[in-house]
């Protein structure tokens, strides 16, 4: 992305290469302080599923990294970098569901009655804190759809 | 700047207002997000600095939705003032959530063992606070790069 706002031929592309910055920017900001948050909250217990979001944001991390900062136009590094936007996405929506239904469990049964379910919402396990994967796997494909 | 989008006629900048139609729909469902939050969790004390994330949530919403119908330059620099006071106040929540959790357990955040105590403290959480310059971050690029 860098090398694209440096070689942005008109003001229309580099308003573009702006945009797709910094969102990378931040996305790359949330790839680095997700693992060290994940580190400090202890999120690995015995469940493999639970060592999923640390996982995810090694090739999370290192793909961004490289497409922000040298090259999104070799096709596996973008396909590499997209995949892992795409199991972002998957991800969040999968551990926001799990957080939910495990804070409903662990309160009396899952019963999607409003008042319940929001209670739960704002439960033990943030339901909100897994899905900003999935905001961060739609902000990766969106600064990165027609970049070459 | 749907306007924009329907009249542009050179691909960049239609391009261009794709993007930032797309991450001002973000910029919109945060802050519809934020004001039904704080609303939800009561995230109004007697005191003003309790009330802030709030009030800049319903003033943001209505910002952000006008950025969709219109170009004029004056809600554009509303905006563009908004997101940054989004950041500001989002940057000054994290601090005193992290300051309250460190005064309520009785420790220092400036020793690492304080500072994770009182960053992991669920009560009052700091990477929520942090969401809101997200928000505010992302709204920013959209009106500092939109043209007129």
């Amino acid at each position: 992305m860098i090398p694209a706002l440096r070689s942005a031929p008109t003001p229309t592309a580099r308003r573009i290469e702006w945009l797709r910055v910094v969102m990378m920017f931040l996305l790359l900001m949330s790839w680095a302080m997700y693992p060290v948050e994940l580190l400090i909250v202890g999120h690995w217990l015995d469940s493999w599923q639970s060592l999923v979001p640390f996982i995810l944001t090694v090739p999370g991390l290192i793909f961004t990294a490289w497409v922000f900062f040298f090259d999104r136009s070799t096709n596996w590094v973008r396909q590499a970098f997209i995949w892992t936007m795409w199991a972002a996405i998957i991800v969040g929506l999968v551990g926001g569901y799990f957080h939910w239904v495990w804070n409903m469990e662990d309160a009396g049964g899952v019963e999607w009655t409003w008042g319940y379910a929001m209670e739960e919402f704002h439960g033990y396990r943030p339901v909100l804190a897994a899905m900003a994967y999935t905001y961060m796997g739609i902000t990766g494909l969106a600064s990165i759809y027609r970049a070459r | 700047m749907i306007e924009l989008l329907l009249k542009s006629s050179d691909e960049d900048k239609r391009f261009l207002v794709f993007l930032q139609l797309f991450f001002l729909f973000w910029t919109v469902f945060g802050f519809f997000y934020f004001a039904v939050e704080h609303w939800v969790i009561a995230h109004f004390l007697d005191s003003l600095g309790s009330r802030l994330p709030l009030y800049i949530s319903l003033i943001g919403l209505p910002v952000s939705l006008a950025m969709f119908f219109t170009t004029n330059q004056l809600v554009r620099w509303i905006f563009t003032g908004t997101m940054a006071l989004t950041i500001a106040i989002g940057l000054a929540g994290a601090l005193y959530h992290l300051a309250f959790n460190a005064t309520d357990a009785g420790v220092s955040v400036f020793t690492i063992a304080g500072f994770l105590e009182a960053f992991t403290d669920p009560y009052r959480p700091v990477l929520a606070a942090l969401a809101h310059v997200n928000v505010g971050a992302v709204g920013l690029v959209v009106g500092l790069t939109a043209e007129t």
